[in-house]
């Protein structure tokens, strides 16, 4: 179990390293950068060594190669810089961050999996019946929805009908005044959850029925176990496990669901960082939120492998 | 105001864009009119030109039957008024008398109406700009103003940006003895804020009295472009202007300049958003910090205290409660910008459900989708924008200095159409002068008319495909015609250069124009060196209404903006007697003969092509007290807005309001 542990942990850094690679040339190859950006259309009116000067106070003159190897060694001793649009350092710029994207995250994990398990199961149960083919039908229209239409569309009727305040400025916490923030949090929690219940919920009924045709459910219902039991304790623990893995990658695609929504709603979270500092070209945060959402999806990952091998042994012993 | 910014007086009459056009129909203001509210486009109205001009005949018919009707009811009227006129005269003594004491009724009503007035409100908007420097002087960059205008002064400022009427600042009154001097005779009684956390900064003089040395202090690192500790600075934006100073002499609460050569048009440069008086001891202090922007290390002599500047979170202004100017000035109690977000659905949110007062946004349909859906709450309003949009030919190398290549491409550039693809239709085409100067620009009407902006586009055409043929164009093989990244860049003008390139070859009947991208960094040196390649992209703000010194500074010999070599007799001669010509009637026309010469000469490369607008919406419990809400300001009128912007919190349209306060002194 440690050799593939620490197997998973080498294949995890790896990764992370070529992500933030990625993430450091990507925003460098774009056109524009934040010397210009940060003088807008007045750009034209700079003369060349203003534009030049800028870039030298932000370190963007050097060789490109120079300016990897700067990025690596500081990323490697943790030090992420300072964002050229706030003049924060990067760590407090994610420290703030951050524990929005995990109140949303939540908020959609429970949304979805509390809603994705039952319809599920539910589903396999009454197979071919009226009330399968109605789920069916509503996990299509959530996997065909994207999650920004389906904010918007809701944004829309609660504008129309004032239906309840979504305080995109006053942006509280749920620990400060859950009144608000829940109202707040409600559209992209639901918009977010939804999308991500579809495929979960359709995997989790195709291994149901197959489960359910197993011997050993066959057995246990020949054995006389109430139909509870039978479903709960033998069938639903072994439809489970491929869940379990889709689990992890749902949870990254939440994450990336979360960029659309914390900027439609304005949730100061690490998403809505990607995007602002993407359109400001402000290189350090960029490279850096990116670099923490693939270091997040690893962990994920990296969990859910280990998770999977502590349930099922064969997959630990190959 | 004159007939031409009859757009923006229809912009704010709270009309849904359905409306606009129908009034547009009506009063038969005819194409411009229709670029206004962006026809191209609006497949959501179902109105196409030919239906607006059909409605605008139909207007006409309707328009002479009702006054056919009018002349026989007149005519039959006419007979019973012969006999009322002898009652008439008799009671019309008595009238006057009446209409008098009405008069003196009225007034006194509206006196009480103005005295009855809760000034106040903290005004809350949304601002997704990004701030270079705290220091309105080393900067070309125009937002750092939407925060210093309102907490700096100025020596003298616009009481009418559009035409350019000025009122004193810090500068009460001012003279000017003859052509080459300026004598500016300072106020008494202002001093530096003494609250706030720019005057806990250790390095600033809170309270202090403001003084002749202050200004003489800000105009002479400007024209010397030299900082505190000896070292030359090539970032002050407005050193060439300053630099028409020769020399300064102090008095006691005076000023005197004296300029290197008469120059009508520099009264109206103190007037320059970007001529904002800094304090000595601050920024002279923090220079070495200049891009480090944060509340501490500003403080002005303004109408507001900046109590916040978090860039990319919050600013936030209060009222300066010993502010030195009008009573009751300014009439806000603060203003507070929120940094947080860009994205079109939470401004949405942010508007309608009233966390910010106003909106405006590149796409002009939601904003008129929410002016529609809360047409009795809201009003609609358009600002220009001062980014002049140009198509740059280098006129002063081959093959393009033959002038009927250059010609010939200023007379394919189709302006109206770019306004419709790029902009939705919002914006107006502009010759050489913008018509945001518009009392120096040619009027819309008579541009119609004229080479390159013909509203008969296929008559340009056909002289252009001439020229282009005679001076063989054909021949040119592949000509890349450049587009800035930095326009590329954004979402709504991605397209730009396959647009330009797809403009120019269906205009030849041709595939050899090719459109690609360059950074800034590349285009500004061989701009500098006058070695650039063709071009699209926008001239930098206009800063004041006078057009004359943009023109001196693009179109005369050897002019730090003449990128083209434009060394002709006729404009140098015209243009410098224009600028010491103290008769605006006579400048105006001198200014005029000038474009008109260029226009026939193809602009000399220098393609002025139009200017765009924003659309703005706004809750009607936003009051403006200097001008009326239905008329916007062609112009960046930042202090203006300072001085005179209120919130009438008992309007119907306030319930509910959700906005945030400012940070407080």
């Amino acid at each position: 179990m440690q050799a593939y542990i620490i197997r998973r942990i080498i294949g995890a850094v790896f990764v992370v390293f070529l992500v933030g690679t990625f993430s450091f040339f990507a925003i460098r190859v774009l056109p524009g950068d934040f010397a210009t950006a940060s003088l807008g259309l007045d750009a034209g009116s700079a003369s060349a060594d203003n534009i030049a000067q800028r870039k030298a106070d932000l370190g963007l003159d050097l060789p490109i190669g120079e300016q990897y190897a700067n990025w690596l060694w500081d990323t490697v001793r943790l030090d992420l810089g300072t964002s050229f649009l706030t003049q924060n350092s990067v760590w407090y710029e994610i420290g703030r961050s951050l524990p929005y994207s995990i109140e949303l995250g939540i908020l959609i994990m429970i949304v979805g999996f509390t809603v994705a398990i039952p319809v599920g199961l539910i589903s396999a149960i009454f197979q071919d019946k009226a009330l399968d083919y109605s789920l069916r039908g509503l996990a299509i229209l959530a996997l065909a929805a994207p999650v920004f239409w389906t904010a918007a569309i809701a944004s829309l009727v609660v504008l129309q009908w004032d239906l309840f305040l979504i305080d995109v400025i006053g942006q509280p916490h749920l620990w400060e005044n859950p009144g608000k923030a829940i109202t707040w949090y409600l559209i992209p929690m639901f918009a977010g959850g939804f999308a991500g219940t579809a495929t979960t919920m359709r995997l989790l009924r195709s291994q149901m029925l197959e489960v359910l045709r197993q011997d050993y459910v066959r057995t246990a219902r020949a054995k006389g176990l109430r139909e509870s039991v039978v479903i709960m304790r033998h069938a639903l623990r072994n439809a489970l496990l491929p869940v379990l893995t889709v689990m992890g990658v749902t949870i990254a695609t939440i994450i990336g669901s979360q960029v659309i929504l914390e900027n439609m709603f304005n949730i100061p979270g690490i998403g809505n960082k990607v995007l602002t500092s993407l359109f400001a070209r402000d290189n350090p945060v960029f490279q850096s939120v990116v670099l923490i959402i693939a270091v997040f999806t690893v962990l994920t990952n990296l969990v859910v492998d280990i998770l999977y091998g502590v349930i099922d042994p064969r997959i630990r012993l190959s | 105001m004159s007939e031409r910014s009859y757009w923006q007086r229809m912009g704010r009459k709270r009309m849904s864009r359905r409306g606009i056009l129908r009034a547009s129909a009506r009063a038969g203001v005819g194409a411009a009119g229709l670029a206004l509210v962006g026809c191209g486009d609006d497949d959501d109205d179902g109105q196409s030109v030919a239906q607006v001009q059909q409605q605008q005949q139909q207007a006409q018919q309707a328009a002479q039957q009702q006054a056919m009707q009018q002349q026989q009811q007149q005519a039959m009227q006419q007979q019973d008024q012969d006999q009322q006129a002898a009652q008439q005269a008799a009671q019309q003594q008595a009238q006057e008398q009446t209409a008098e004491e009405q008069a003196e009724q009225q007034a006194a009503q509206q006196q009480a109406q103005v005295s009855e007035k809760k000034y106040g409100g903290y005004f809350v908007e949304q601002s997704a700009n990004v701030y270079e420097t705290y220091d309105a002087q080393r900067t070309v960059a125009s937002p750092v103003l939407q925060v210093l205008a309102r907490v700096q002064s100025k020596l003298l400022r616009f009481s009418n940006p559009d035409t350019g009427e000025l009122v004193g600042d810090l500068a009460e009154t001012w003279e000017t003895p003859d052509s080459t001097t300026i004598v500016l005779h300072l106020r008494d009684g202002v001093n530096w804020h003494n609250q706030g956390p720019g005057a806990n900064h250790p390095a600033a003089a809170p309270g202090r009295a403001l003084t002749t040395e202050d200004i003489v202090w800000n105009i002479d690192r400007q024209r010397n472009k030299l900082l505190e500790s000896g070292e030359e600075a090539g970032n002050f934006g407005r050193s060439a202007y300053w630099g028409g100073v020769s020399s300064i002499d102090q008095g006691d609460m005076s000023v005197t300049l004296n300029l290197v050569e008469p120059d009508a048009t520099f009264i109206q440069g103190f007037a320059n958003e970007f001529n904002l008086i800094n304090q000595p001891e601050l920024v002279g202090g923090t220079e070495d910090q200049y891009t480090e922007v944060d509340a501490s290390k500003v403080i002005g002599t303004g109408p507001n205290i900046l109590t916040r500047w978090d860039p990319g979170e919050g600013i936030s202004c209060v009222k300066n409660p010993d502010f030195w100017d009008l009573p009751n000035r300014p009439l806000l109690d603060g203003w507070v910008w929120v940094q947080t977000f860009q994205d079109p659905n939470a401004y949405r949110i942010a508007f309608e459900q009233k966390q910010v007062d106003s909106m405006t946004d590149p796409d002009p349909n939601t904003i008129f989708a929410i002016h529609d859906d809360r047409i009795d709450e809201t009003f609609l309003t358009f600002q220009g924008v001062a980014n002049t949009v140009a198509i740059f030919t280098p006129s002063n190398k081959a093959p393009w200095n033959d002038l009927r290549l250059t010609r010939a491409i200023d007379l394919a550039i189709n302006r109206r159409q770019l306004i419709q693809q790029l902009h939705n239709g919002l914006g107006k085409v502009s010759g050489p002068v913008t018509w945001m100067q518009e009392a120096w620009a040619i009027p819309q009407e008579d541009l119609e008319t004229m080479p390159g902006y013909r509203i008969d586009k296929e008559a340009d055409l056909e002289e252009a495909r001439a020229l282009w043929d005679a001076a063989g164009g054909p021949e040119l093989g592949q000509i890349d015609w450049v587009t800035s990244e930095l326009w590329a860049s954004r979402a709504a003008w991605s397209a730009t250069p396959g647009i330009i390139a797809e403009m120019f070859n269906q205009a030849f009947n041709t595939d050899q124009f090719n459109g690609i991208t360059k950074p800034y960094l590349e285009i500004i040196p061989s701009w500098i060196a006058k070695d650039f390649d063709p071009f699209f992209s926008w001239i930098p703000n206009i800063e004041i209404p006078d057009a004359r010194a943009d023109m001196i500074g693009a179109f005369t010999t050897g002019a730090g903006s003449n990128y083209w070599d434009i060394s002709d007799p006729y404009i140098d001669e015209t243009l410098i007697a224009a600028k010491q010509e103290l008769d605006y009637e006579t400048a105006y026309q001198m200014v005029r003969d000038v474009q008109e010469y260029a226009m026939e000469r193809g602009q000399f490369g220098r393609s002025i092509c139009y200017n765009y607008i924003y659309p703005y919406i706004g809750y009607n419990y936003n009051k403006i007290e200097k001008k009326s809400e239905e008329e916007g300001w062609n112009f960046l009128a930042v202090s203006l807005q300072a001085f005179e912007h209120w919130l009438d919190l008992d309007d119907p349209s306030a319930a509910d309001r959700q906005a945030p306060s400012p940070v407080p002194l």
